[in-house]
């Protein structure tokens, strides 16, 4: 018996999940995030762990880890100098990416500017055909030159990405393979290699990204083993991914570009497994931190994937857990335009120098700052006393916009907190639509630090019919990659007309996906345990320029059954787009192949309810409503299975604050989570 | 009632959201490529009056933010809840600018009150017509274009009106198309009349009511607040595309806009007479008319991002669109490829504000963005038809930074199509797509650099079409001592028997011929020789600027190895500030060559010609003129008495033409005809 650790580091605060497995109990930890020493903040954390909780190092037999590192990688541009070769006469491929421009309303607008700068992109001639067949051999002489002007010009690695390379990577490879000669030890990536996707724009950024982080992303991995060890913490790390699932850190080393969005995509695994243990179908996870709002919807207890999510300034296209930002979370900053229209961010106060009220030097309205105006947040301090907080500054910030629209501190701090709310709303209604569902449908989940503040806010606009709010909401990231699965993603791009001809070819491909999955599984992971394969296929119908993952039974690839798949694509299409075409010729763009090895669960156990009402700690004076009122505050740790309690109502704990609105009712169910319905009677 | 400024942002929000939904749901039931590909769609909220309170800012076309359907609202007065109404003629009410539109909208009630509407449009892909796809260049009347529907209830109780759709699906080529998007239009007005009154159960029916107007007048203030940062003053500009027809003369948008205090005017007095081709833009003479105010909503918005786009945004507006010219046609001029002529209103209305605010606005976009359409067959002989994607060119370089390269500035929405999905969908070779160096307009910074594409077919009868093909002649402005970007070309077989194909729109191609379509760089803005040394050397490695031009251009010599030989530099920079042109606007050659025929004086009095001419009759005595003028270039009196005497030549031979104007009024009205 010992201690599992999940760790997820954000942006302002390190989280730590850690699961007794003798008492079955979950406890949580927060230290500062340290974006100027990354792995530091582990390293304290873990001995914080000591302190606090008596965890020795030693004791610790499994830990997951998922990291920013990537992101703000690609972020502050500090990742490697790259060069890029790609195929003669088509140079321009991230000068253009897909040629739209993110401000379309502006004249002055322009793409961000690439990754790899056009002196640093070489065109070779060599060229592949969309069949695969090669018309022009590779121009070695070329390569060579190329890896001598960028390696005199700084380059610290080359990417690879010539045309049609998803369909066979030969040309690609011969190219590495001059590189390694010319210049042996250059780091060389090929696009073929990292996600062989077609789409020659997508397929190169991904493998652009993934080779700017890889040295850095690689180093922290390195040192955080070593000091692991050094710690004494017998558990090898193994990494959460953006598809939701973790790996080994020795395979995180190789593939940095699948861990690149573990953090928002083992949040909402966190939720999604709190999600299924409640028995809740539909719920859309509200994940609200210091710099960044994020949404996902699980169905289920599956989350929504898909390709495409941001990284900084640019979009990459593993498949990853599908998130979508609504906002820039507390620290968005309020102000009042020239008109006297009181408006909430973009700009956000970010975590430094974070909320006024943080007092570490921000001296601007933000949403956190308007929540502890209105007394709702702030009776006790935040993030495990990480954070003390100042009253009187978050009333001074907000009294300067007060003064402006001439109405009292309380008023104003509401009505930016109403504006915050309707800026989410429409986001997240706009989402909805995209999907063609209805929120009236869903439970809210929230956590981060301050979901849970703005969680009953978001709900009342939306008529959602609940708020989940699980015990340690700070935490939920970390605790995400305790429960997640190893888990890896295989395709292979065939371009097929679907029909009884391209049967043949697709059973083999499916084939040599499943004998890479096993490989990856046991080989790579070194896991013998119970497996589970899923199987897809991005399809579309002949002339759409967009394809629909449908997932397939492998018992029709097996034995050919094509109408048995493109039916399966009929209904996907009719389920997101509404409408289907039975008679219109289909197209299997690419076979998918998802494995996943289980690993084991932290089990929580299931208290006993027992019905009564809750005690509050203490009445607090709160402006709400538009009033100013009284209203209970309950201690979280002394809230037991059962406890029931109606809004107006404000729950304080370690990690956050929970805001229950007037009209819901709040009980505690038998795992702790907080159960925040509307309208129901108590 | 008034709403609180302090809550009004949460109505905003609230009001965008739904226009959001709606957005989202008819992207995601469209069947149209026009709807998922280029999102040609728009949908808004509607005061009771039809004015656009909302629309999607993430999505769909942006020339739509101020649509006003108050005019086929009116033609109504027994709205009921469940109806729904439709038009897609270019002529009854002015909301539907070519007949592929087709135009929706639908009262909203609640608690027996008619409250406001909600409309959205799709462009479908075929409406009838004397051609596929109903667009061509070469119709002349609005009858070729398709079958036109009046304003007319589409539903009632929620029941359609089958007889409609009877005649629709007789005259349009691909009917379930058309189904299909007007189905999801049905579910897109629907989820917007239920959000509608969400919005109302939320804020309460009057408060909702006052708000939309609130919300108007917010987006009017901002505006005017904009304008009163503008100095006072008559800013007049004009700009040109090629061809006012097939192998045409150019056509002439003339704008003077008059700043004062918070209100403008645009007067369009001096534009060219309405065409005998699709390039006329039908406004009704509506002073805040959606084609007319896109450019001034670009500057706005460019001005300050923060603003409100609606149509309390053009309130301080009043527009002069005189009847008759291609900016306020009469039936039935042929209105498809309206277009063209509406992106270069808009590089107009730029360039005359950069006139009066030279510091925050930029030189003018490449324009002229071909959107490529390709018809060929397989192997196996089955026809295959695929848009391959727009070819055009960067935006202008700006008071503060380079401009996009390749596409950007009103063209920012358009997305291209990748050469692998071109190469796997299409029997097509391509064998060059990317950025042409030396294309930008050189300048303080530079403009963005022209696309290009090279590719080949091989199928016999095969065609390729390239819509709003422009630019060849007259190229993208720079500003404020910014060069002309580079002009446009089209060339079949550019290594062998070269062929000119310069603004041909359709070209029919033999097995194995190979296509170059180059599009227009964008102006520069300021004098290149301010710009820093160090960037243009960035710019040579990088291969935006060639050697050869960094020194002619921008005065900065350099080795081959890249290195800088400064006291060239110095020289050449200091011979350049001593010639630098002192006016605002740097035009291309092509340009300057024509206008030493049409000079000011003529292009006025030819405007005065015309105004005074049965407007079926401009579009024959502009081109008989023009030809009478050809190779002749003006003395310094601008050469007005020769045009003089072409009409009254030609007003001797036609009866119905007017006399000649006196030429003494003429000399001494100076621009724009009285």
């Amino acid at each position: 018996m010992g201690y599992r650790v999940g760790v997820d580091i954000g942006g302002s605060f390190t989280d730590f999940a850690i699961f007794d497995e003798q008492s079955k109990t979950l406890r949580s930890l927060k230290v500062f995030s340290r974006p100027d020493q990354p792995g530091a903040e582990v390293l304290e954390g873990v001995r914080g762990l000591a302190a606090r909780y008596g965890v020795s190092p030693g004791e610790i037999t499994y830990f997951t880890h998922g990291t920013t590192v990537g992101v703000n990688t690609v972020v502050q541009r500090k990742g490697l100098k790259l060069a890029l070769f790609v195929t003669e006469h088509f140079r321009d491929v991230l000068e253009l990416a897909r040629l739209k421009i993110p401000d379309m309303y502006s004249l002055l607008s322009k793409r961000p500017a690439p990754l790899v700068s056009r002196d640093m992109v070489f065109g070779i001639a060599g060229r592949m055909l969309a069949d695969g067949s090669i018309v022009e051999p590779l121009d070695e002489a070329a390569v060579e030159a190329a890896v001598q002007a960028a390696s005199a010009a700084g380059a610290e690695g080359v990417v690879i990405s010539f045309l049609h390379s998803y369909r066979d990577g030969a040309l690609e490879r011969q190219a590495k393979a001059v590189v390694e000669r010319v210049s042996p030890g250059l780091p060389v990536f090929c696009s073929s290699e990292t996600w062989p996707i077609v789409r020659e724009y997508e397929r190169t950024i991904t493998a652009v990204i993934g080779g700017y982080v890889q040295p850095r992303v690689s180093h922290y991995l390195g040192s955080l083993q070593s000091a692991l060890k050094d710690l004494g913490v017998p558990a090898d790390p193994r990494l959460t991914k953006s598809n939701g699932g973790i790996m080994t850190a020795e395979q995180g080393k190789q593939q940095c570009v699948q861990m690149i969005l573990s953090g928002t995509a083992s949040g909402v695994i966190g939720a999604s497994y709190v999600a299924e243990t409640c028995g809740i179908d539909r719920c859309m996870s509200l994940d609200i931190g210091g710099t960044t709002a994020d949404v996902a919807l699980i169905v289920d207890g599956r989350p929504q994937y898909g390709v495409g999510e941001r990284i900084g300034d640019f979009q990459i296209f593993i498949p990853s857990v599908s998130v979508s930002s609504i906002g820039e979370g507390g620290g968005s900053i309020a102000w009042v335009d020239r008109l006297g229209v009181l408006k909430v961010g973009p700009e956000s106060a970010g975590s430094r120098p974070g909320p006024a009220c943080y007092g570490l030097g921000g001296d601007r309205a933000t949403i956190t700052d308007a929540f502890v105006a209105t007394g709702l947040v702030g009776h006790s301090d935040l993030g495990y006393n990480a954070v003390h907080v100042d009253v009187g500054k978050a009333r001074a910030v907000v009294g300067h916009l007060a003064e402006r629209l001439d109405r009292s501190i309380e008023q104003t701090a509401e009505a930016i907190v109403n504006i915050a709310v309707s800026g989410m709303f429409s986001e997240v209604s706009g989402l909805l639509s995209r999907f063609g569902v209805d929120p009236r449908d869903f439970s809210l989940l929230a956590f981060g630090g301050a979901g849970p503040m703005m969680a009953c806010f978001l709900a009342r606009e939306l008529k959602m019919r609940e708020v989940v709010v699980p015990p340690t909401p700070g935490v939920l990231s970390a605790l995400g990659g305790l429960i997640a699965d190893l888990k890896n993603d295989f395709i292979r791009t065939l371009y097929l007309d679907l029909g009884p001809g391209a049967m043949p070819v697709l059973k083999e491909a499916f084939a040599e996906l499943r004998a890479n999955a096993l490989s990856w599984l046991k080989d790579d992971q070194g896991y013998d345990g119970p497996y589970a394969l899923a199987f897809s296929a991005d399809m579309r119908y002949r002339g759409q320029s967009f394809e629909i993952d449908a997932a397939l039974d492998s018992e029709s690839i097996e034995s050919g059954r094509f109408e048995a798949l493109a039916e399966a694509f009929h209904v996907a299409h009719e389920q997101m787009y509404g409408h289907a075409d039975r008679t219109a010729p289909v197209q299997l763009i690419t076979a998918r192949l998802v494995i996943s090895g289980k690993t084991e669960k932290p089990q929580f156990p299931k208290r006993k309810l027992r019905p009564g009402r809750a005690v509050s700690d203490k009445s607090v004076e709160v402006f709400l409503d538009g009033a100013k009122c009284s209203v209970p505050l309950y201690r979280r740790e002394a809230l037991a299975p059962g406890d029931t309690f109606e809004g107006p109502a404000i729950v304080a704990q370690d990690d956050c604050t929970t805001v229950v609105l007037a009209g819901f009712v709040a009980s505690v169910d038998e795992f702790g989570n907080l159960r925040i319905v509307l309208g129901a009677s108590a | 009632m008034i709403i609180d400024k302090a809550v009004l942002q949460v109505l905003a929000n609230h009001c965008a959201a739904a226009a959001e939904s709606m957005g989202y749901t008819l992207m995601r039931t469209a069947y149209s490529t026009f709807v998922k590909e280029t999102e040609d769609f728009s949908c808004q909220i509607l005061t009771r009056s039809g004015q656009t309170v909302a629309s999607p800012k993430s999505m769909g076309a942006t020339w739509y933010t101020g649509l006003d359907y108050g005019a086929v609202i009116r033609m109504f007065d027994d709205y009921q809840e469940g109806d729904v109404y439709c038009t897609n003629d270019p002529y009854s009410g002015y909301v539907a600018t070519h007949s592929p539109d087709l135009h929706l909208w639908m009262p909203v009630f609640s608690g027996g009150e008619l409250v406001c509407f909600v409309g959205n449009h799709i462009h479908n892909t075929d409406i009838g017509g004397a051609v596929p796809a109903s667009l061509s260049r070469t119709l002349t009347e609005v009858h070729q274009e398709g079958i036109r529907i009046p304003p007319i209830r589409l539903m009632r109780n929620g029941v359609m009106n089958d007889d409609v759709l009877r005649i629709l699906n007789l005259n349009v080529r691909v009917p379930e198309q058309n189904w299909g998007d007007l189905n999801a239009q049905l579910a897109c007005v629907k989820v917007g009349e239920r959000k509608v009154q969400g919005i109302i159960e939320r804020f309460g029916l009057e408060a909702f009511k006052a708000g939309l107007e609130q919300l108007l007048d917010y987006a009017e203030e901002q505006a005017r607040s904009l304008v009163r940062s503008i100095p006072d003053g008559d800013y007049n500009f004009s700009d040109y595309a090629d061809e006012d027809s097939v192998n045409g003369y150019p056509v002439r948008i003339c704008l003077t806009v008059r700043v004062r205090g918070d209100a403008l005017t645009m007067d369009f007095t001096g534009t060219d007479p309405q065409l005998v081709s699709s390039l006329n833009m039908p406004t009704g003479g509506n002073p805040h008319h959606s084609l007319i105010t896109v450019g001034l909503i670009y500057v706005l918005y460019t001005l300050d991002p923060t603003i409100i786009l609606n149509s309390g945004t053009v309130r301080m507006l009043n527009t002069i669109l005189p009847p008759g010219t291609v900016v306020n046609c009469e039936f039935p001029a042929a209105v498809g490829m309206r277009s063209l002529l509406c992106n270069v209103t808009q590089v107009v209305v730029i360039g005359a504000f950069t006139l009066a605010l030279p510091d925050r606005l930029p030189a003018s976009p490449g324009n002229g963005l071909s959107l490529v359409n390709v018809r060929t067959a397989t192997r196996d002989g089955r026809t295959v038809m695929a848009s391959i994607g727009p070819v055009g060119g960067g935006a202008g370089g700006g008071p503060f930074e380079d401009g996009a390269e390749g596409s950007g500035a009103n063209m920012s929405f358009l997305k291209n199509t990748p050469v692998e999905i071109n190469e796997s969908e299409i029997p097509i070779r391509i064998h060059k797509y990317g950025l042409v160096t030396d294309s930008g307009g050189a300048g303080r910074y530079r403009g963005g650099l022209a696309l290009m594409m090279e590719f080949q077919l091989f199928a016999p009868q095969s065609m390729v079409t390239a819509r709003n093909r422009d630019r060849c002649l007259i190229a993208a402005w720079g500003a404020c001592g910014g060069h002309a970007g580079a002009a446009s070309s089209f060339t079949r077989n550019p290594y062998g028997e070269a062929e000119d194909l310069r603004n041909s729109d359709i070209v029919p191609l033999e097995p194995g011929d190979m296509l170059l379509l180059v599009g227009p760089g964008a102006g520069g803005y300021g004098h290149p020789h301010e710009r820093p040394i160090e960037r243009v050397v960035e710019d040579v490695r990088c291969g935006f600027v060639s050697r050869e031009r960094a020194r002619s251009d921008y005065g900065v010599a350099l080795a081959e190895d890249g290195s800088v030989d400064g006291p060239e530099t110095q020289r050449l920079r200091a011979a350049l500030a001593g010639k630098a042109s002192k006016e605002h606007f740097g035009h291309g050659a092509g340009r300057v060559q024509f206008e030493k025929v049409w000079t000011e004086q003529r292009y006025a009095l030819l405007t005065r010609i015309l105004t005074a001419a049965p407007v079926t009759w401009r579009f024959f005595v502009k081109h008989q003129l023009f030809k009478a003028m050809e190779g002749r270039p003006a003395g310094p009196d601008g050469g007005v008495a020769e045009l003089l005497d072409a009409y009254a030549a030609l007003a001797t031979r036609f009866v119905d033409l007017p006399p000649p104007p006196r030429l003494r009024t003429v000399a001494s009205t100076g621009v724009a005809a009285a």
